[in-house]
C-alpha cells in the first residue's frame, strides 16, 4: 500500500511542479512594475511615546518625542557632491527638568572627486571606523558626538551623532586606499542651545588620522589606522574581518598607544600614562532561517579593573560622577572586560516583522543592560515596540542608570 | 575580441549540432552566459516583486553596476538600493563570496556571510549575473521539449552542471538552453544534499546592449512553490566601472549616475 502511495506521489510530482510553475508564471504575467527613480533625499518623521520606571522607587514617568530626520546627497556637477544630514528631536518628558528640543547637524560637507581614484572632502563629516558591533575602539571621532540619544541600539548611536569638521583626502588603488584627515580646533565649549551646530562638542581640539587599507588576499583586507591630536599620543588601530564559513563572519578590532587611564583623565590626576590596548573581537553567525547572532568580547585597557571600580563606587560621589560623565561623553567602557550579544531575526515568524535583542554585560560588577525590539514594517511605515531593562547593584555600570525599565513605542513614516 | 571568438565558437557548435554531432556542453553554457551577461562593464536597474500565496508581499528597486574579473571571469557588482524608501541609497558590494553592506546613515561597512540575507530577495541576483561556465562542469543530459516561460514548447538541451569549486552557492544546477540559439530558458538550482533551492524561468527576450537578452526572471522557491519572485531588468547601459571602485573603501564614495 505504502509503495502504491509512493508510486502515485512520484507520478504526480512533475505534474504538480508544472502546475506550480504555471501559476507562478501567470503571476509574473500580471505583474506591472515601474522602476522607481532614485532620490537624493531620504527623510522620515518619527513619533514615540515612552514609559520609564526609575531604579529603586519604581515611579512611572511618561514622555513623548517627535523627530524629523533628513539626509540629502546630491551630485550637482561632474565630480562634485554635496551631503547634508540633520535630525530634530522634540522631547517632552513628565517631571523631568530640562525637556529639550535638540537639533543634531550630523553632516554638511562638499566632496570633490577630481579623478575616479582621488577625492577631497571639506565640512562636517561623520568619519567612522570599526568593524565591531557594540564597542569600536578605533572609532576615534566618537568622543562628544552624541547630542541626543533616542535609542541604545548601536545602529542608532552610530547614525544619530555629530560629525566633526574636517578636511579629508583619499587616494584609492586596485585593492586598497589611503585616507588622511585633519580636524581643527574650532570652539572651546559644547553648546546645548537647540539649533547650535555644536562644534564645541566635536572640535574642541585639533586631531588627525591616517588610514591605510590593502588587500592581502581575496578574503583578507585589513585596515590600519594612526590617529592623534593635541594633548594625546598617537594611537594605532587595526580592523580585520574574514569569512569563517558560508554562515559566519569573524572580526577583530584593536587600538593601542600610550594613554592616561580614564580615571586619571576624569579626575585630572597625572602620571599614569602607559601603553594601553582596547579591543573588540567577535563572530556573527547566520542561521538558515536568517537569524544573525553576534557575540563580542570587549576589552578596555584604559578602564578601571574590578578592584579600582569597586573602590570608585565606594568612594566620594563626586569622583564617581566625574568618571561616569567622562566615559558617557566619550562613549567608552568604564571597566575592563565586557560581553556583548546581539541577535536579529528578519521576517520573524511573519513577513516584515524583525526582532532584535541585545545584552551588554559588565564582567567587573555583573550588571547587565538588556534591550529588545519588535519592528513591523510596511512600504513607508514602521511601527516598533522597544523595552530596556537595566539590572545590577547600586553604583554598578548598568545598575546606576537612572531608569530600571523603559518601554517605548515608535511610529516612523518615510517620505 | 574574446566575445567575437565566443560567438564564432557558438555558431560553429550550432552548425555542428545541425549536422548531427554531439554538442559541446561547456561551449553552449558559455554562449548562454554571454546572452545573460553583457561582455563589457554595464549598469542596469532591477525591479523585484515578491509574492507569497499569490499576494504581493514585497517590492524593491535596485541599480546594479557590474564588471567581470579579468582573471576569474566572474562578475563583481556594486548594488544600490533605490526603493523602498527605508533602504534607499544603501549599498552592497559583491565580489564572489566577498560581500559588503554599507549604510550611508550609519557609515557602517559590514562584511556579510553568503547566508546572511540582509535585504531579502536581492540575493537572487546570483541567479542572474553569474558566469556559470567558469564555476561548473556541464554535460548534456538530454535533448527534450520543455515548456518555456511563455508556456510554449521549446526544443532544449538539458545541461547537468556540477560545481567545480566548493565555494559556490549551488552545488548542482539543471539548465535548459534553447537548442537553436543557446538562450537560457529554465534552470533548477540544488543544494549539496540534492534539495531543490529554486527554479528560474528566463523570459521576455528583448534587444539590450546589442544582444537579445532575457529581461525578466521568474524565481520559484524550491521549498515553498507559493513563494515567487519576479525580477525585471531595464535601463541597460554600458558603464565604465574602474577597478578601484570594487572595494570596501569605495562604498561610501559610490554615487551612481
Amino acid at each position: 500500500m505504502r509503495a502504491l502511495v509512493l508510486l502515485l506521489a512520484a507520478a504526480t510530482a512533475p505534474a504538480l511542479a508544472v502546475d506550480e510553475d504555471a501559476a507562478a508564471l501567470l503571476l509574473a504575467d500580471k505583474t506591472s512594475t515601474t522602476a522607481e527613480q532614485s532620490s537624493d533625499w531620504r527623510m522620515y518623521a518619527e513619533t514615540a511615546v515612552r514609559e520609564s520606571r526609575r531604579q529603586g522607587a519604581g515611579i512611572a514617568l511618561h514622555g513623548a518625542r517627535v523627530s524629523i530626520d533628513a539626509r540629502f546627497d546630491k551630485t550637482f556637477a561632474p565630480g562634485w557632491r554635496a551631503v547634508f544630514a540633520d535630525r530634530l528631536d522634540l522631547n517632552r518628558m513628565d517631571g523631568v527638568p530640562g525637556n529639550r528640543d535638540i537639533n543634531t547637524l550630523k553632516e554638511a560637507y562638499l566632496s570633490w572627486q577630481a579623478e575616479p581614484d582621488r577625492i577631497v572632502d571639506l565640512g562636517r563629516i561623520n568619519a567612522r571606523n570599526g568593524v565591531a558591533f557594540g564597542y569600536n575602539p578605533t572609532d576615534y571621532f566618537r568622543g562628544g558626538a552624541l547630542r541626543s540619544v533616542v535609542s541604545l541600539d548601536p545602529a542608532s548611536l552610530r547614525e544619530n551623532r555629530l560629525g566633526s569638521a574636517m578636511l579629508r583626502g583619499q587616494a584609492l588603488w586596485n585593492g586598497g586606499s589611503l585616507t588622511a584627515l585633519y580636524s581643527p580646533r574650532l570652539a572651546d565649549q559644547s553648546s546645548d542651545s537647540v539649533f547650535s551646530p555644536d562644534l564645541g562638542a566635536t572640535n574642541q581640539r585639533a586631531r588627525w588620522q591616517l588610514g591605510l587599507s590593502e588587500k592581502l588576499s581575496a578574503a583578507l583586507s585589513p585596515q590600519w589606522l594612526l590617529s592623534g591630536g593635541a594633548g594625546q599620543s598617537p594611537q594605532l588601530g587595526l580592523n580585520l574581518s574574514a569569512l569563517a564559513n558560508d554562515a559566519t563572519v569573524a572580526y577583530f578590532e584593536w587600538s593601542g598607544g600610550r594613554a592616561a587611564s580614564l580615571a586619571a583623565q576624569a579626575l585630572k590626576s597625572l602620571g599614569d600614562a602607559a601603553f594601553r590596548s582596547r579591543l573588540s573581537a567577535g563572530l556573527t553567525y547566520t542561521t538558515p532561517n536568517n537569524v544573525s547572532l553576534t557575540a563580542e568580547y570587549q576589552y578596555n585597557g584604559a578602564g578601571l579593573d574590578q578592584a579600582g571600580w569597586n573602590a570608585l563606587r565606594r568612594g566620594p560621589p563626586a569622583a564617581y560622577g566625574l568618571y561616569r560623565g567622562l566615559v558617557t561623553n566619550i562613549q567608552e567602557l568604564p571597566t575592563r572586560d565586557h560581553v556583548f550579544v546581539y541577535a536579529v531575526w528578519q521576517d520573524a515568524l511573519v513577513k516584515h516583522l524583525d526582532l532584535t535583542a541585545m545584552v551588554r554585560y559588565d564582567a567587573a560588577d555583573h550588571s547587565r543592560l538588556q534591550w529588545l525590539e519588535a519592528r513591523y514594517h510596511w512600504t513607508r511605515v514602521d511601527i516598533a515596540l522597544q523595552t530596556q531593562l537595566n539590572t545590577g547593584q547600586s553604583g554598578s555600570n548598568y545598575g546606576a542608570l537612572p531608569d530600571r525599565r523603559v518601554w517605548q513605542a515608535v511610529l516612523r513614516h518615510f517620505f | 575580441m574574446k566575445f567575437k571568438r565566443l560567438i564564432a565558437a557558438t555558431l560553429l557548435i550550432a552548425s555542428a549540432g545541425a549536422a548531427g554531432a554531439a554538442p559541446n556542453a561547456q561551449a553552449i553554457l558559455a554562449a548562454s552566459d554571454a546572452i545573460r551577461n553583457p561582455g563589457k562593464p554595464f549598469a542596469l536597474s532591477v525591479t523585484l516583486v515578491e509574492y507569497r500565496n499569490a499576494k504581493q508581499t514585497d517590492g524593491n528597486t535596485l541599480t546594479v553596476y557590474s564588471k567581470a574579473d579579468a582573471n576569474s571571469g566572474q562578475f563583481r557588482s556594486l548594488i544600490r538600493f533605490v526603493a523602498p524608501a527605508r533602504d534607499a541609497n544603501k549599498l552592497m558590494l559583491k565580489n564572489g563570496n566577498d560581500l559588503w553592506f554599507f549604510d550611508p546613515s550609519s557609515k557602517a561597512s559590514i562584511r556579510l556571510s553568503p547566508q546572511q540575507r540582509l535585504l531579502g530577495q536581492a540575493a537572487n541576483g546570483d541567479v542572474v549575473t553569474v558566469n556559470l561556465a567558469k564555476d561548473y562542469q556541464a554535460q548534456v543530459a538530454a535533448e527534450e521539449s520543455v515548456l518555456d516561460g511563455d508556456r510554449q514548447n521549446r526544443r532544449c538541451y538539458k545541461l547537468a552542471l556540477a560545481a567545480v569549486s566548493a565555494d559556490v552557492t549551488y552545488h548542482r544546477i539543471e539548465m535548459w538552453l534553447d537548442a537553436s540559439n543557446s538562450r537560457p530558458v529554465k534552470a533548477r538550482f540544488y543544494t549539496e544534499s540534492g534539495q531543490l533551492l529554486k527554479t528560474a524561468y528566463y523570459r521576455r527576450y528583448q534587444p539590450q546592449l546589442g544582444v537579445e537578452r532575457p529581461t525578466e526572471t521568474v524565481i520559484i522557491d524550491g521549498l515553498d512553490p507559493n513563494w515567487v519572485t519576479v525580477m525585471r531588468y531595464g535601463n541597460y547601459a554600458w558603464r565604465e566601472v574602474p577597478e578601484v571602485w570594487l572595494q570596501r573603501d569605495y562604498l561610501p564614495r559610490f554615487k551612481p549616475e
